[in-house]
């Protein structure tokens, strides 16, 4: 199955006649004169309200099966700069059938910010729940994973290196640690995963270093990212390969929402074959909804 | 999750999102003077921004190249229109090139900042 980060619906619950509903996306994260924009392939380094449902679709997985995954995640802050994220979603395979996802949560406690240098960090400790899954995404193991995601901008550079400051990257590494070591005669192998972005942010440029006449270019950030990911102890013989796939494509950003679609490359065999396709569309509860849903449950000190 | 579930779910959060006004993080649309433009000495800067401003929480500040410090006043809104902010400089510029800073509170008090350089022509 695609592990689309931290997203997914996971439910919903009725008060005062709106049903408000467990879902999803990464946060984006502001840092300094930085947006860093939810990204698909790995987390933004931010912890904030948003919703995101996501869709992908693989031609050929590695075993030559094709994909298709709806993916919903909710971002809730508990209180500032601390959130959990909720992620689930059906997945159709062909050969494989369906099945739901797997519940994925994720604690985060981040927004650590340096916003001279446009650096910024978020720690997360995220839970895949075994016997949470259907269908073909059954299954009995539970994953805990670290995770660590990282982002710098490089406004900070001198203004004689003016085109370079609306580049930023970001990055994320994790480790996936199964709480059995075989299920059903199969080992389940510690994994290693990793992965990056690069980013050019028009709307940096724009409000920083010239201005964008065109308004639809003035909200684009195009961008690439890399996943990676490795067995690294528990595996069976000849089966430690890296994965991982390139994901070039762009980021439409206003206010309150974004829009991202990528291209999905595997890198090798083992990865998948052929171009899929990731897009997103994520909603900044912080913006769209700041007296109700997109504000932390308690906030002893009045922050936002 | 069933296509009914699906149809409660858009229903509801489009519910909730019709049901409370949608503000954002006050992002910098356009400038006058144009971020990285050059203009003739300009006697006041205009900010647009993405979503409105609260001017008590929102400023300029317009450093020459060496640093120094102009003088600006008290920045305002626009009349009628509180996602322009609208400052005075206070003296005629000489040319050279300048560096805006400015940082804005929006009106549901999401904090943003950023700055820019503009050049006064000879």
């Amino acid at each position: 199955m695609y592990r689309v980060h931290p997203r997914a619906l996971v439910g919903a619950f009725a008060a005062a006649g709106a049903a408000l509903w467990f879902t999803p996306a990464y946060p984006h994260a502001v840092c300094g004169n930085r947006i860093f924009p939810a990204t698909l392939g790995i987390d933004d380094p931010g912890v904030q309200d948003e919703f995101s449902p996501t869709f992908v679709y693989l031609p050929y997985n590695s075993d030559g099966s094709r994909e298709i995954d709806g993916n919903f995640s909710w971002s809730k802050t508990i209180i500032p700069n601390v959130g959990v994220i909720v992620s689930d979603g059906p997945t159709w395979l062909h050969p494989g059938g369906y099945g739901w996802d797997q519940l994925s949560t994720e604690l985060q406690w981040g927004n650590f910010c340096w916003p001279e240098h446009e650096l910024m960090a978020t720690v997360g400790f995220e839970v895949d729940w075994g016997n949470t899954g259907t269908g073909s995404q059954a299954s009995p193991l539970t994953t805990y994973n670290p995770v660590i995601d990282v982002g710098k901008g490089f406004g900070d550079l001198p203004t004689s290196m003016n085109w370079l400051r609306p580049a930023a990257i970001t990055a994320e590494l994790s480790e996936s640690l199964p709480d059995h070591s075989f299920t059903f005669g199969d080992q389940n192998s510690t994994t290693l995963n990793w992965g990056f972005t690069l980013q050019y942010s028009l709307p940096y440029y724009n409000a920083n270093v010239a201005e964008i006449s065109n308004d639809f270019f003035k909200h684009l950030i195009p961008i690439t990212e890399f996943t990676f990911s490795k067995p690294v102890s528990n595996f069976a013989p000849g089966t430690n390969v890296s994965t991982g796939t390139i994901q070039p494509g762009a980021v439409y950003i206003t206010g309150t929402y974004q829009v991202a679609v990528e291209a999905v490359i595997p890198l090798n065999g083992a990865s998948g074959h052929g171009v899929g396709v990731i897009a997103s569309l994520d909603l900044y509860l912080d913006d769209l909804l700041p007296d109700t849903l997109g504000k932390p449950l308690f906030n002893p000190f009045g922050a936002k | 999750m069933t296509i009914r579930s699906f149809a409660r779910l858009g229903a509801s959060l489009a519910f909730a999102l019709s049901a409370t006004a949608a503000f954002a993080h006050a992002q910098l649309e356009k400038a006058v003077p144009a971020v990285g433009g050059t203009v003739s000495s300009p006697s006041e800067i205009r900010l647009e921004f993405s979503e409105g401003v609260e001017p008590r929480f929102t400023g300029v500040a317009l450093t020459s190249a060496n640093g120094t410090a102009q003088p600006v006043g008290k920045s305002a809104v626009e009349p009628g229109d509180n996602k322009v902010l609208i400052v005075k400089i206070g003296k005629k510029l000489p040319p050279g090139v300048y560096t805006v800073n400015w940082h804005a509170v929006s009106v549901d008090t999401h904090h943003t900042q950023g700055s820019f350089n503009f050049t006064v022509a000879p």
